[in-house]
């Protein structure tokens, strides 16, 4: 028996196994997994784990597992999605921690947080005063959001009474030398445009752009391959890089 | 097309893997030469038990050369303790021969013949 070559076959059967089910699974992103995603990802990949390297048993048995696992995962999403009720109780709710600028001790308790933990938090979003907290969410996934009291919201150009131009979205025209048709479809400009563009930047080809995008006020950002710089800024602070 | 390539490509490759993991349960059919090996081991215990011995030693060989081809295919898709197994009772058998022991070659063949009907289970 090679197992060295087994363990090559039984990865690429775990690896793409793996990358199947959770592509099927869902998009969650992972500040969006609650305490038992996490849980169910970690379980998954430890039994992806088991399939690659558990030689003394069959690989079958923990891809069937694998499969239940992932299934059972998608069931949920599918229940949570189609059933509130079910959401509520399989991923949990919001717990309000802080309102009006009290601290909810019995929140607090059932959501198993000390008070120094919701400080800790509190910090990580740059409030390090109580007094200027209105109210204060545990999230499901454990996090903390916060709404700060009317007096110390950031100032908007809202409440300037300021007018503001609409942003819209950078379009990526080029990217490693090769053109982007659709998106220059979608700005409505063509090849021409964007080659009187570049030729005024001093480029005759696409080959020699490594970034090129359309900005929403009509301007285009162009950077070279060759960016002419002699010697860039080192912002390390040793001597490097070994 | 693309799409169907996006739906196809991981269909296609679960098939494939579910193939290679449960390829023992093919192997083992008489379609593809499966009985081979138990048929192997009924005939040397047959030999064993007529004291045929230098009969036996050379049909212990054949059989460890076809147990070894057999092993290639099946690696992917059995537990390594029953391909230790079968190895380890080869060993014991080979000796039993030497020693012209028939009790112990008769058990070694029947634990072989054992571990080869779990192989895959």
């Amino acid at each position: 028996m090679n197992e060295g070559l087994v363990v090559v076959v039984r990865s690429v059967i775990g690896f793409f196994s793996l990358l199947i089910f959770t592509r099927i699974i869902g998009k969650e992103q992972i500040s969006q997994l609650t305490f038992f995603d996490y849980v169910l990802g970690i379980t998954i990949g430890s039994i992806a784990a088991s399939l690659t390297t558990d030689l003394s048993s069959r690989a079958w048995p923990h891809w069937v597992g694998l499969l239940v696992w992932a299934a059972l995962g998608y069931l949920m999403e599918v229940i949570t999605l189609k059933w509130r009720y079910a959401a509520k109780v399989l991923e949990g709710e919001p717990d309000i921690i802080i309102m009006n600028g009290k601290i909810l001790e019995k929140s607090l308790k059932k959501a198993k947080y000390r008070a120094s933990d919701i400080l800790e938090l509190l910090r990580n979003q740059g409030i390090f005063n109580l007094n200027e907290v209105s109210y204060a969410i545990i999230e499901s996934n454990g996090k903390l959001s916060v709404l700060k009291k009317p007096e110390n919201q950031p100032l908007t150009p809202k409440t300037m009474n300021i007018q503001v131009k609409d942003e819209g979205m950078s379009i990526e025209l080029i990217y490693d030398g090769i053109l982007f048709t659709e998106n220059l479809t979608q700005i409505s400009k063509n090849k021409a445009w964007l080659m009187e563009q570049l030729k005024a930047e001093g480029i005759n080809d696409i080959s020699e752009v490594f970034l090129a995008v359309f900005n929403p006020d009509g301007t285009l950002y162009v950077d070279k391959y060759d960016d002419h710089i002699q010697k860039p800024i080192d912002v390390g602070d040793y001597k490097g890089p070994f | 097309m693309r799409k169907f390539l996006v739906t196809a490509i991981p269909v296609l490759s679960i098939i494939l893997f579910v193939g290679i993991m449960l390829s023992d349960i093919l192997l083992k059919t008489p379609l593809l030469n499966g009985e081979v090996i138990p048929d192997s081991i009924d005939e040397l215990i047959q030999i064993v038990q007529s004291e045929e011995w230098d009969k036996a030693a050379a049909k212990t060989k054949e059989l460890e050369q076809k147990w070894n081809k057999a092993v290639k295919l099946f690696q992917f898709s059995s537990e390594r303790d029953e391909i230790n197994f079968f190895n380890v009772n080869l060993a014991r058998l080979k000796g039993a021969i030497l020693e012209r022991n028939k009790t112990l070659a008769v058990i070694e063949l029947k634990e072989a013949h054992e571990h080869w009907d779990k192989l895959g289970q």
